[in-house]
């Protein structure tokens, strides 16, 4: 298993428990989408598999090695192998989609380069690359700010594919793109797992896109796994994860 | 784009040697300032205490200060008011009108305010009279042309629609474009005030009444602790004006709201206050300007000493503008280096809140010393000359470049922060790629626009023997030396707008 996740729950200071007790899989070459209605910690998820948080209890396991315990160093060669798309994208505005996608090999380089940013040929190449295969090659010297949404996904999916990560999370990666645009951003990804065998794990609201683009669905409600199966289940299955709250609990 | 990028990089290399140049002509030399550094707390430590029973005295003075402030920012925004509509080119107004009034204002805010208070002693008289009109023209200079600006930059639709109607220009500029400028020329206006009460406590060193009288004469009389008690006393005053500003500033953004009864109280109060400072002004006393003086004073001016710009060597004119220029640039520069950390500490969102508030704290009594004051402090380490006037000039621009980077700070996206963090980037390869590209525009404009403050603020470094061409033109005006004077006044005037023109192509290549 790729990854492997046991027992995670996290509860924030406000005392909302926003996971408990989730425990699931992913193999390699996978496309899973997590489903479930808004606040059901779907990005919570998100940020403990790719150590922006930390879960108070549980154990996260990528490729066998547990990420939840790893310190700073070990923690960040970890990080290393994971790629991240987010809603907003979060890229540098005023900055190109190269360099934006050249950040991503900041990690291997040493000190004086990487603060200077001189990244060196090959990595431009790669960077180049990248920004080709996600059909932005002509747009490689623009500043962000003046790309269109979609636009900026691809930079942020070239990003994130510079790493060569073993999975790439993508936390509502078509949430705030129109339907078209966001089609075409599902597409490529699912291209890259096709094409390149590229694991993706995907947060969506969207029921429809997710049944669409993904093999497996985890339906998340209220911090809890409630549904875990094929994309292609009967209908009725899934409805439980958006039924409402109060027929369930007894 | 690879074009512009080179261009960028070239600008930046034109800007570093320009640097390295000022930085070699004004003296500047770490070495010095390092082996005579003990000599900073000569004054700071006889200030210490401040004479707690010379307050009561103070009281008179300090009301003065604040009654110059408050009437010449509301006189000046009140012309500001009228005149900016007739120098907006997208108006329809003529261009007869249009281009005098901007040359008279372009020329007009060449001058600080110390000068235009010496000029204004000789025609009304000593007293806050005379430092009531300095801040009214400076106020009004600034303002019009903020405004006029914010003017051509707002849409005209319904302006032009107003007046299609055969409404009459005045009322539909103040029905259709008020409403949309309105509020930046009210958020200039406070930040103005601000500037304002700093600026006319220093006005009495050249005779305009108020703080700065009491200030000149116990320097001079080397009684420190006295001195300190006038600044603790200005910081409050500071302190007091500036939360107002603050507490007005989030009122006009509409970040705070209160109810339409409490609104015209305050409204009444406000003007109240305008009212009762005017009513008890000083009046003007002409017995020293008569109308002789006058005469002269302006024919001087207007038939300036031209062989001046010629004579070469450390006397001649072109010397001094280079002197005067190299202190606002080096002094800026410096002051930038100086402000950033202070930012850094004093960002609610990087620091702990009572940290922050702190070093905001600091950055205020920094800012609340009056610039003759560092002055006096800098030329006991680095003796006279322009070394002084760029350490004083780097101490003043602290307070506002220490603000603007605040709010830069406090406007940067921290997402791409985050996600560098999420694929493992150490944090300080984070802030340099993450934050500092976007921080790197705010704080480039922050420090120009501090230039083109410094280059008229550097004028009247001569006061306290601190290099540039503010002791000549003082020394011409205090000697009735009216054509000299004009001469000076016009190099001024083709410096700053020399220097206008050059900051303007930075401005735009920093945009890119």
């Amino acid at each position: 298993m790729l990854l492997q996740v046991e027992g995670v729950s996290k509860q924030f200071h406000n005392s909302v428990h926003a996971l408990r007790d989730v425990s699931f899989s992913v193999e390699k070459g996978a496309f899973v989408s997590v489903i479930g209605p808004s606040g059901a910690g779907k990005s919570t998820l998100i940020r403990i598999l790719n150590g922006s948080e930390r879960c108070d209890s549980g154990s996260v396991l990528l490729g066998g090695v547990p990420l939840e315990r790893a310190r700073s160093g070990r923690r960040r060669a970890l990080q290393k192998q994971i790629g991240t798309i987010y809603q907003d994208f979060a890229l540098v505005e005023n900055v190109s989609a190269l360099q934006n996608v050249l950040h991503a090999a900041l990690p291997d380089m040493r000190g004086l380069p990487a603060a200077l940013g001189l990244f060196g040929k090959a990595r431009r190449a790669e960077a180049l690359a990248l920004l080709e295969r996600v059909e932005l090659w002509d747009k490689a010297e623009e500043p962000v700010r003046d790309l269109s949404g979609g636009q900026k996904q691809r930079v942020s999916i070239a990003r994130a594919l510079m790493r060569h990560p073993v999975i790439l999370l993508a936390d509502e990666p078509v949430a705030s793109l129109d339907p078209v645009t966001g089609r075409q951003i599902l597409e490529l990804l699912k291209d890259l797992q096709r094409q390149e065998g590229l694991t993706v794990l995907m947060n969506s609201h969207n029921l429809e896109l997710s049944r669409a683009y993904s093999d497996r669905l985890l339906g998340l409600r209220e911090g809890r796994i409630v549904y875990d199966g094929p994309a292609d289940a009967d209908p009725a299955q899934l409805e439980k994860i958006y039924a409402r709250g109060q027929e369930e609990t007894p | 784009m690879r074009k512009r990028r080179l261009l960028r990089l070239l600008l930046g290399l034109e800007v570093a040697l320009a640097l390295v140049l000022a930085w070699r002509f004004t003296g500047c030399s770490f070495a010095r300032f390092w082996q005579r550094r003990a000599h900073m707390g000569d004054i700071f430590g006889k200030m210490l205490p401040p004479d707690w029973g010379y307050f009561p005295r103070i009281l008179s003075p300090l009301w003065a200060t604040l009654q110059m402030s408050l009437t010449g920012t509301a006189l000046g925004a009140l012309l500001a008011l009228v005149t900016a509509p007739l120098c907006a080119a997208n108006l329809g107004r003529p261009r007869l009108l249009r281009l005098p009034l901007r040359v008279f204002i372009q020329v007009l805010r060449a001058f600080p305010t110390l000068i235009l208070a010496l000029t204004a002693t000789f025609l009304f008289g000593l007293g806050s009279f005379a430092g009531a009109v300095a801040i009214t023209l400076y106020t009004f200079a600034i303002l019009t042309r903020l405004n006029y600006e914010d003017i051509e930059n707002a849409p005209t639709g319904a302006y032009q629609a107003l007046c299609a109607m055969g409404s009459r220009r005045g009322p539909a500029f103040f029905r259709a474009c008020l409403p949309q400028v309105g509020s930046s020329f009210l958020s200039n206006a406070l930040y103005l005030l601000e500037t304002n009460v700093r600026h006319s406590a220093i006005l009495g060193y050249v005779g305009a009444g108020g703080l700065g009288l009491l200030l000149n004469e116990k320097t001079s009389w080397r009684e420190y602790a006295k001195v300190g008690s006038i600044l603790l006393a200005l910081l409050l005053a500071v302190c007091l004006i500036e939360s107002l500003s603050a507490w007005l500033g989030s009122l006009i953004r509409g970040q705070r709201r209160i109810g339409p009864g409490a609104k015209r109280l305050l409204l009444a109060a406000l003007a109240l206050l305008v009212l009762l400072s005017t009513a008890t002004l000083e009046a003007p006393d002409f017995s020293r300007g008569n109308l002789q003086t006058a005469k002269s004073l302006f024919s001087g001016l207007f038939s300036p000493e031209l062989s001046l710009f010629l004579v070469p060597g450390r006397d001649g004119l072109g010397w001094l503008l280079l002197e005067t220029a190299c202190i606002a640039l080096v002094g800026t520069a410096l002051g930038a280096l100086l402000s950033l950390p202070l930012a850094i500490l004093g960002s609610g969102r990087l620091m702990p809140r009572p940290a922050a508030a702190l070093f905001r704290l600091v950055s205020v009594a920094v800012r609340s010393i009056p610039f003759l004051i560092w002055g006096l402090i800098f030329i006991r380490v680095t003796g006279p000359g322009a070394f002084t006037g760029v350490l004083t000039m780097a101490v003043c621009s602290i307070g506002l470049l220490t603000k603007r980077f605040i709010a830069a700070i406090d406007g940067v996206d921290l997402r791409p922060w985050r996600a560098l963090a999420a694929m493992g980037v150490s944090p300080l390869l984070r802030l340099r790629h993450a934050l500092l590209p976007q921080l790197l525009p705010a704080l480039g404009s922050a420090a120009l626009y501090r230039f083109d403050v410094n280059i008229r603020e550097a004028a009247v470094l001569g006061l306290v023997g601190a290099g540039g061409i503010g002791a000549p033109l003082i020394f011409a005006m205090q000697h009735y030396a009216w054509r000299e004077a004009g001469a000076i006044s016009l190099s001024l005037v083709l410096l700053v707008w020399l220097v206008d023109l050059l900051s303007g192509k930075v401005r735009r290549g920093v945009r890119g």
